[in-house]
């Protein structure tokens, strides 16, 4: 218990007097995390929409294996994205394993499979209705795409926060494909990992609570879109 | 310019619409009433091109996007009344200066100009109503199907209504289940009996023209 005390008193210290190995992974943690959720929203949101709105041969068994993919362990997906990037591999040739974009290739892996699930079920459980009042006022395609959206904007709003969680709290892929390098790969998750493991008890502290932060912040947003939703 | 024979829909194995004969010209206005379940929302909701699983000919002359389907219970988007009222201008690329002045003329006839900044959660089913309508009518559509559009309406909204609707030279269809229609709403009626019983019954009696314009 006097470990643990120690350990948030210190923290708080680092963090009051800004230390910057921790500021410089938080601030990793947060580009990369969103700049992987954005990648992966601009592909995911299309098909999610596309699967709750055509119907076509391999529909379900696609909407199947993707759901599938929600459950893949990072490590796994880590450990795949290393095979691929490696100085051996097919896409070795990229120069991308143990740089952030590494890591934000691994992690479009995972927040794809989200965005594209949370994307379908928002768009399929829309009044249908909706649709049909676009059409018949005439909207082409993309208009009636960015209409459902529109009505389903928590639901999306929902899936882009998970998606956002799920990156910016995992670790594997970070560790793997990253490799932790000081002040160029290391992520908050990798970071307190390390630290822990050196004695470096505070400093680990400190990383979690700047995590817990983090997802506190996120947890309160989605409350928030919630209640302007019931408002509205 | 609406032409429909021996049209048929059929859901789960029995057939919700049966219409042998339609027929309209531009420019003209037909009623539909009839019972409950004889499929007068089925009929304007092929005639407006969202219900496709159909047997029979049904022949418009209108471009999809010149039709113009009102929901019995309408569907409003999120967002003000000033938007859902310039939704079909802007999906018709209409500059957004006039979109705004054409939206708010409509709202004006229909008395919820006043309305314009509210959000549409807020608004009362007559009032949705209303809406409903100058979203529809605000975009000039040639052809104008409306499902109960006077439902939910106090006199003076029905009274609006009709007089909107007698002074537009547009094709009309609306459904329609207060028997006695208003007075200044003259119109071709067509009387659409249930679908099932139209199957014993005969093709005679589908529909019998009951009032002249």
């Amino acid at each position: 218990m006097q470990l643990l005390w120690d350990g948030v008193t210190g923290a708080v210290q680092r963090l009051v007097h800004g230390d910057p190995l921790i500021l410089s992974a938080a601030w990793r943690s947060l580009w990369i995390s969103v700049m992987a959720v954005c990648l992966a929203a601009i592909s995911g949101m299309p098909i999610g929409s596309l699967l709750a709105q055509k119907r076509f041969i391999g529909r379900s068994a696609m909407l199947i294996l993707i759901r599938a993919g929600m459950s893949v362990p990072t490590v796994l997906i880590g450990l795949l994205c290393y095979a691929m990037l490696s100085r051996r591999g097919p896409l070795g040739g990229l120069d991308l394993l143990y740089t952030p974009w590494g890591i934000i290739a691994g992690e479009i892996l995972l927040a794809w499979p989200i965005i594209v699930t949370w994307t379908h079920g928002a768009i399929s459980s829309l009044d249908p209705r909706a649709a049909e009042t676009a059409i018949t006022l005439g909207a082409g395609p993309v208009r009636r795409w960015r209409t459902c959206l529109s009505e389903a904007r928590l639901a999306i709003a929902l899936a882009l926060l998970t998606a956002f969680a799920r990156c910016f709290t995992e670790l594997g892929i970070a560790m793997m494909v990253g490799g932790n390098i000081k002040y160029r790969t290391r992520t908050l998750t990798t970071a307190t990992a390390l630290e822990t493991a050196r004695g470096e008890f505070d400093r680990g502290v400190a990383m979690s609570l700047i995590l817990l932060f983090i997802a506190v912040i996120v947890t309160l947003l989605i409350a928030w879109l919630g209640r302007q939703e019931r408002e509205a | 310019m609406l032409r429909i024979r021996d049209l048929s829909v059929e859901k789960a194995g029995s057939t919700i619409c049966l219409v042998h004969d339609l027929e309209m010209r531009r420019g003209e206005r037909v009623a539909v009433i009839g019972p409950n379940g004889s499929g007068k929302t089925t009929l304007l909701r092929v005639v407006s091109g969202l219900e496709r699983g159909f047997a029979g000919e049904c022949q418009t002359g209108v471009p999809l996007r010149d039709r113009v389907y009102v929901h019995q219970s309408p569907y409003l988007f999120r967002g003000s009344v000033l938007m859902n009222a310039t939704y079909g201008l802007a999906a018709r690329h209409v500059p957004r200066q006039q979109q705004v002045s054409v939206a708010h003329r409509w709202l004006r006839i229909f008395g919820i100009d006043h309305l314009a900044g509210r959000r549409c959660a807020h608004l009362s089913r007559g009032e949705r109503r209303r809406l409903a309508l100058v979203r529809a009518f605000a975009i000039q559509a040639d052809m104008l199907l409306l499902d109960e559009p006077l439902a939910d309406l106090d006199q003076e909204g029905v009274e609006t209504v009709c007089r909107v609707i007698s002074t537009l030279s547009r094709s009309t269809i609306l459904i329609s289940s207060p028997i006695p229609l208003p007075k200044p709403l003259s119109m071709r009626t067509y009387w659409l009996a249930d679908a099932a019983s139209n199957s014993v019954t005969g093709p005679e009696s589908f529909f019998c023209q009951a009032g002249g314009p």
